[in-house]
C-alpha cells in the first residue's frame, strides 16, 4: 500500500472548524497511529488548530486545490462564512463534520436567543463581566494604531449546507473516529462514493438496531424521567424506562456509545435518510407512547418533558423546519 | 386591505372532512381563509406536516379529527392529541402562538360546527396579526447566506 | 421517477362552481405550472363526455398524471379513477381538488373564493407529482353473510340472501325475533295485520336450512375485512362460536324515546298518560281501559313527543304521525262514542297511500288541534276538580288561536324513535361510523345510501335512520342485491393504501406495533424489523407519524405527497416553467 501511494500522488487536505468547541479536530487526532498511514496519504494543507498557516495561504490556493475539506463547526459569524465559501472554491470534496457542520449542532441552541439577547447576557450580565462602559463587539473600530476589524457576529447559527454547497455530511458530536478512517480510507483508495449530498461515515438504521437493550413492543409511558431519576437496570430500553432516548430517530454509527455508558442517545448523528426535519418525528414518536387519553392526564405527562425542543433538536435546530426561535 | 390569514387544515376522511363537505352541501357560509388537506385519520398527522405549513406561510393550522371515542380508526385521535399537546409546546418554545394551531374535534354531522370554527379561527388570527414565519425565516436566509435551503430540499423531494 | 405530465381539469359543475370560482382563469392559469401538459375546464367533469376528454388527453397527450378539480372526492374520486383505468393509467396517478363542498358552496367573495380554488388546484398538482402506481388486490367472498338484528329488517335480508342458498347467520341480542313489530297490531296505512307480514317470515326462517339463528346474542368485535370477517359469538354467554362470512348487514333498528323527560307531559306522575308503544299492546290485547278499569271517554293523541324539538331529537322520527292516525281508527273502532283528539305539530303522513289514509281517518269525527311543537307543548294536568275525567290538556290551539283545556281519560304519546343504546358499542364492532344523533351514516346519502364506508358493511332499516317497514324493506332489498352481487363476482377490490416498512431503514424499535388498532404489525426477530401485514391493515396512517425513524410509508399519504401539498396550498405566486 505504502509503495502505491508513493507513485501516486498524495491527498491534499484541509481540516477547518467553524462555530465549534474543537473536539471535532481533536477526533481527526484520535486517529492515533493511524496518524501514520493518514499522513503517508495525504498532506495536511490547511488546519489552523495544530499546524502554523494563514489565511492568506489559503487565499493564495488555486481553485480545486485541496482534495477534501473537513469542516466542522457551524457557521455563527462573517468569518465562519468567508472562510466555509472560500475553502468551498478551493475543495474538489466539502466535507461538513461533525454535528454543527451538519445540522447547527450544541451552538446551534443559541438559536434560541437573538443576537442583542446574547450579548446583552454575555457583554453586560454575566457574572464574570465588568464592563461598565457598554463596550460591545463592533465589527470596525478605529484605534491610532488604524482600522481594527472584528468578524460580523450573525443572529442566527447555521449550518454548514447554509452558506456553501456540501457534498457529503459526516455526522456526530464528535464523529466516531473509525468512521472518518473509513471515509478517508476510501476517498484515497479511490472507491466509489455515495452520490453527493448524502450522508457517510453513519448507517441508514438508527441506534436501536445496534443498541443491545432489552425492547418489546411495550411503548407505552406514563411518566417521563430524567436519566437521573430512575434506577436503570441496565438492560431495558430507555424508552419502556420512560426516559428520552432519541436513539430510534438517530442514525447509527457511533457505536451506539451513549446508551452503552448507560446514558440515553441525545441524537448527535441526525436523523434517517429523508428526513424532512431533524426532531418532529421523534416527537411524535414519543408522544404517541405518551399512556393517557385524558386531556388532564396527557397535559401532566407532558409536563415532565421540560424542554421538547432542547430535548428533540438539542444537536440540530439550526437545521430544523422552524430553526430559531420566532 | 385588512390582513387574512392563511389557515391550513388537516381534517380526517370520515368525520371531519365529511363534516366540512356537509358545511358545504348545506350551504352554509364561512370565511375563505381556511384550506384543507385530506388526512385518512387525524392520527396521521405528523407534526412535520404543521411545522412545514408553518414553514411555508400559514398564519394558523388546524387539526381536525372524530370526536373521542368515535374514531374511524378507534383511537387515531387519541394519537393525535398526544401529539399536538406535545407539539404546542414546542411551537411555544420556538415563540410561535398557540392560538396558532388547534385541534378540534368535528363529526360527520358538525357541517355547522365547522363552519363556525373556520370563522372563529380566522377572525382569532386576524385579530392576532399575521405569524410571518416564512418572512422571518426567509429573511435571515436571504441577508445573510448563499440561498441553498431550498434546493436541498427541493433536490431531496426529486431524489425520490 | 418518471418526468410527470400532468393533465388538468378544472369542472364547472354547471353553475355550482362556475358561479362562485372563475374556472376559467385557473385554467390557464396553471397551465404555467411546470409538468402541466394540458389544462381544461369543462361543463360537467363526471359527465361521460367529461371522462372520455381526460381518456382522450390521456392517450393523445402520454398523460402520465391527472387533477380534477372539482366536487368532494367522496363522491366521485371513484368515477375518475375508473376513467384513467379505461385510459390504461394506475388509478392512484390521480388527485381531486374539492372546488365545490370547500370552496364553490362555502363562499361569497368571487375573488377569494377563485384564489382559494386555485390553491387548492395547485396543491394537488405539486403532490400529483409524487403519486404512485399501486397494485390493485382482490380478496375473495366468503358467500355466508352476517346479519346483526331480528326486526323486520334482517328477517328480510337473511330470507332473501337464504333461498338464494347461501349461508346466513341471524344474531338477535333479544330472546326472540321480530324486534320492535312484534309488539305491533296494525300497520298504515291499509290497518293490515302486523302478525300476518311477521310469523310467517319468523316461521320460515326458523326452518330454513341456510339460516342459522343466534338468539340472546350480541356481537362484541369483527375482525377482517370485506369477503373475509370472522367473528366470536357468545350465545347466553355460554357456548362459543366463531363465525367466518363475507358480508355484514347492520339491522339494528331503533328504540323508543323515553318521554319521562318532558316535564309538560307528566309521564310517569299521572298514570294515564301512556306511550304509544303501552297503548299498542293494550290494542293487541283488545282491551282499552285507563289505569283504574275504566273504558275512556275523551282520548289524546299527542305526537311528535321527543320529535322534532332542538331539546329532545331535532329529527322527525317519520313514523309516528301515521301511527297517530291509525289508533284514531282503531279507536273510532273500539269505541264509537269516545271523543278522539289528534294533537299535532304538523301532520306528516308522506307516502303512497298515506296522504289518503288521513283524509279517510278526519272524516271518522276525529278532533285535530294544531300546538307549536318547537316552542309551546300543550300540558297535560290532573284534575281535580270534577270525577267525569281525570286529565285535562291545556293547548295553546295555533289555528283557532285559543287556548284551550280539553278533558281527557287517557293520554296517548307518539313517543319518537332514537338510535340503540349500544349503537356505539356496534359501530365499533363493524367498524362503521355515526351521525351526531347515534343513526349510522351511509356512505352516500344519495348514491350510495346502504353501503358504509367499510367495505363489504351495509346498514339497512332504522338503524340508519326512522323509518316504516316499507322504507326498511326496500332499503334492506338494495343491500341484499348488493351483497349476492359481490358474492356472484365471487371477489371483490380492496383499498391497497395500506402501510409498508423500509426494511432498509426500520431500527426494530417496536414503537409502531401497540399503535396499531388492527394488530396488523408484528416484529420480526430475526430480521430486527416490524411486518405490516396488508390484508389486516385499513391504512389509517397513525404508525406512519408514530415511526421515529419514517421507516413507515402510508401509501397515497406519504409524507412527501402531504408536504408538497402543503407546498402547493401556501403557493403565493406561480412559479414559471
Amino acid at each position: 500500500m505504502t509503495t502505491e501511494n508513493k507513485e501516486k500522488p498524495k491527498l491534499k487536505m484541509a481540516v477547518y472548524w467553524g462555530a465549534a468547541c474543537g473536539g471535532c479536530c481533536v477526533s481527526v487526532l484520535d486517529v492515533h497511529e493511524k496518524l501514520f498511514d493518514v499522513v503517508a496519504a495525504a498532506d495536511l494543507v490547511f488546519w489552523p488548530i495544530a499546524l502554523d498557516f494563514k489565511y492568506k495561504d489559503l487565499e493564495a490556493m488555486p481553485d480545486g486545490h485541496i482534495d477534501v475539506t473537513l469542516f466542522n463547526g457551524a457557521i455563527r459569524n462573517s468569518e465562519n462564512k468567508y472562510i466555509a465559501m472560500l475553502l468551498r472554491q478551493k475543495s474538489k470534496i466539502m466535507v461538513a463534520y461533525g454535528s454543527c457542520a451538519h445540522m447547527g449542532g450544541i451552538p446551534g441552541l443559541a438559536n434560541f436567543s437573538t443576537k442583542e439577547e446574547l450579548f446583552k447576557r454575555v457583554y453586560f450580565e454575566s457574572e464574570s463581566t465588568l464592563n461598565s462602559e457598554k463596550i460591545l463587539p463592533e465589527p470596525d473600530f478605529k484605534v491610532k494604531e488604524g482600522d481594527l476589524e472584528l468578524p460580523v457576529f450573525y443572529n442566527d447559527v447555521m449550518p454548514l449546507n447554509k452558506v456553501v454547497c456540501v457534498d457529503y455530511y459526516l455526522p456526530g458530536c464528535p464523529p466516531q473516529t473509525e468512521r472518518l478512517l473509513e471515509v478517508f480510507m476510501a476517498i484515497v483508495n479511490g472507491s466509489e462514493l455515495p452520490s453527493k449530498k448524502s450522508v457517510i461515515g453513519a448507517y441508514d438504521k438508527t441506534q436501536c438496531d445496534e443498541c443491545e437493550r432489552k425492547k418489546t413492543d411495550n411503548k407505552k409511558i406514563k411518566k417521563f424521567y430524567r436519566p437521573w431519576e430512575i434506577e436503570d437496570d441496565g438492560e431495558t430500553c430507555f424508552l419502556e424506562q420512560g426516559v428520552i432516548c432519541m436513539g430510534p430517530a438517530t442514525r447509527g454509527g457511533c457505536g451506539v456509545r451513549c446508551i452503552k455508558g448507560n446514558a440515553p442517545c441525545r441524537g448527535c448523528y441526525g436523523p434517517p435518510p429523508d428526513s424532512p426535519d431533524p426532531g418532529a418525528k421523534m416527537m411524535s414518536a414519543v408522544a404517541t407512547m405518551i399512556d393517557a387519553n385524558e386531556d388532564v392526564e396527557i397535559d401532566k405527562i407532558i409536563e415532565d418533558i421540560v424542554d421538547p425542543a432542547g430535548t428533540f433538536y438539542r444537536f440540530s435546530l439550526p437545521g430544523s423546519i422552524i430553526r430559531r426561535k420566532l | 386591505m385588512s390582513f387574512e390569514p392563511k389557515i391550513v387544515s388537516f381534517l380526517c376522511n370520515w368525520c371531519s372532512y365529511t363534516g366540512a363537505d356537509l358545511a358545504g352541501t348545506s350551504r352554509m357560509k364561512y370565511a375563505a381563509n381556511i384550506r384543507i388537506i385530506r388526512v385518512m385519520c387525524s392520527g396521521r398527522v405528523d407534526p412535520t406536516f404543521v411545522l412545514k405549513a408553518f414553514r411555508e406561510g400559514a398564519d394558523g393550522v388546524l387539526i381536525c379529527g372524530c370526536h373521542p371515542g368515535d374514531c374511524h380508526y378507534h383511537e387515531g385521535n387519541y394519537k393525535c392529541l398526544r401529539r399536538y399537546k406535545l407539539l404546542t409546546k414546542y411551537i411555544k418554545q420556538m415563540g410561535i402562538d398557540d392560538k396558532r394551531l388547534r385541534l378540534e374535534w368535528i363529526s360527520a354531522s358538525e357541517g355547522k360546527q365547522f363552519a363556525e370554527l373556520a370563522n372563529e379561527m380566522a377572525e382569532t388570527l386576524r385579530n392576532l396579526g399575521p405569524a410571518n414565519i416564512k418572512d422571518k425565516l426567509d429573511f435571515f436566509q436571504k441577508t445573510k447566506s448563499v440561498n441553498e435551503d431550498e434546493n436541498v430540499e427541493k433536490e431531496k423531494m426529486e431524489a425520490i | 421517477m418518471e418526468e410527470p405530465r400532468i393533465g388538468v381539469y378544472i369542472c364547472w359543475c354547471g353553475t355550482n362552481i362556475a358561479k362562485m370560482v372563475d374556472v376559467e382563469y385557473i385554467a390557464e392559469e396553471v397551465k404555467k405550472l411546470q409538468n402541466v401538459v394540458v389544462s381544461r375546464n369543462y361543463k360537467y367533469m363526471c359527465s361521460d363526455p367529461g371522462q372520455d376528454l381526460i381518456i382522450k388527453d390521456i392517450k393523445e397527450n402520454n398523460l402520465n398524471r391527472i387533477v380534477v378539480s372539482a366536487c368532494s372526492p367522496r363522491i366521485h374520486e371513484l368515477t375518475f379513477r375508473k376513467a384513467l383505468e379505461n385510459a390504461g393509467l394506475n388509478s392512484y396517478l390521480f388527485e381531486m381538488a374539492n372546488i365545490r363542498e370547500h370552496v364553490s358552496w362555502v363562499h361569497t367573495d368571487r375573488k377569494e373564493a377563485t384564489e382559494k380554488a386555485k390553491s387548492l388546484v395547485m396543491a394537488a398538482i405539486k403532490r400529483v407529482g409524487f403519486h404512485e402506481s399501486l397494485a390493485k388486490r382482490s380478496v375473495e367472498i366468503n358467500p355466508a353473510s352476517l346479519i346483526i338484528g331480528g326486526g323486520i329488517a334482517g328477517l328480510t335480508a337473511a330470507l332473501e340472501i337464504a333461498d338464494t342458498g347461501k349461508q346466513v347467520y341471524l344474531i338477535e341480542k333479544k330472546n326472540s325475533l321480530g324486534g320492535n313489530l312484534a309488539f305491533v297490531d296494525l300497520s298504515f296505512p291499509d290497518l293490515s295485520s302486523v302478525k300476518q307480514i311477521l310469523d310467517p317470515k319468523i316461521e320460515k326462517i326458523n326452518k330454513h336450512p341456510n339460516i342459522k339463528v343466534f338468539l340472546n346474542t350480541e356481537i362484541d368485535e369483527i375482525f377482517g375485512y370485506v369477503g373475509n370477517f370472522e367473528t366470536k359469538l357468545f350465545e347466553n354467554t355460554k357456548s362459543e362460536e366463531t363465525l367466518k362470512f363475507g358480508n355484514i348487514i347492520v339491522a339494528t333498528g331503533l328504540k323508543p324515546f323515553d318521554p319521562s323527560v318532558i316535564p309538560e307531559y307528566a309521564y310517569g306522575k299521572l298514570p294515564d298518560v301512556i306511550t304509544s308503544i303501552e297503548f299498542e299492546k293494550m290494542l293487541k290485547e283488545g282491551i282499552i281501559r285507563t289505569k283504574a278499569g275504566k273504558e275512556p271517554k275523551n282520548i289524546g293523541i299527542i305526537h311528535c313527543v321527543g320529535s322534532r324539538n332542538n331539546k329532545y331529537n331535532e329529527y322527525c322520527s317519520r313514523t309516528c304521525c301515521a301511527t297517530g292516525l291509525k289508533y284514531a281508527n282503531q279507536l273510532r273502532d273500539a269505541l264509537p262514542e269516545a271523543g278522539i283528539y289528534e294533537l299535532y305539530g304538523d301532520m306528516r303522513v308522506f307516502g303512497k297511500g298515506c296522504e289518503e289514509f288521513y283524509t279517510q281517518t278526519s272524516r271518522k269525527d276525529i278532533v285535530f288541534m294544531m300546538f307549536d311543537q318547537r316552542n309551546d307543548l300543550p300540558k297535560i294536568k290532573a284534575n281535580t276538580s270534577k270525577k267525569d275525567f281525570n286529565m285535562i290538556i291545556e293547548i295553546n290551539e295555533k289555528l283557532s288561536g285559543e287556548e284551550l283545556n280539553i278533558p281527557v281519560d287517557m293520554v296517548v304519546l307518539m313517543v319518537g324513535a332514537q338510535a340503540q343504546d349500544n349503537a356505539k358499542d356496534i359501530s365499533h364492532a363493524v367498524g362503521i361510523s355515526m351521525c351526531g344523533n347515534a343513526f349510522y351514516i351511509e356512505r352516500h346519502p344519495k348514491l350510495d345510501p346502504v353501503a358504509t364506508t367499510t367495505d363489504g358493511v351495509y346498514i339497512v332499516g332504522s338503524c340508519q335512520g326512522p323509518k316504516g317497514i316499507i322504507d326498511s324493506v326496500s332499503q334492506t332489498r338494495a343491500a341484499v342485491s348488493r351483497i349476492l352481487g359481490t358474492i356472484a363476482k365471487g371477489s371483490v377490490q380492496v383499498e391497497v393504501t395500506t402501510a409498508v416498512v423500509n426494511e432498509d431503514v426500520c431500527c426494530g424499535c417496536q414503537t409502531c406495533i401497540s399503535v396499531c388498532p388492527y394488530t396488523a404489525i408484528s416484529f420480526n426477530p430475526e430480521k430486527n424489523i416490524s411486518v405490516v401485514n396488508e390484508v389486516l391493515c385499513k391504512g389509517c396512517g397513525t404508525c406512519g407519524s408514530a415511526c421515529p425513524t419514517g421507516a413507515i410509508r402510508s401509501r397515497h399519504f406519504t409524507d412527501l405527497q402531504i408536504l408538497s401539498q402543503i407546498e402547493g396550498i401556501m403557493s403565493l405566486e406561480l412559479e414559471e416553467v
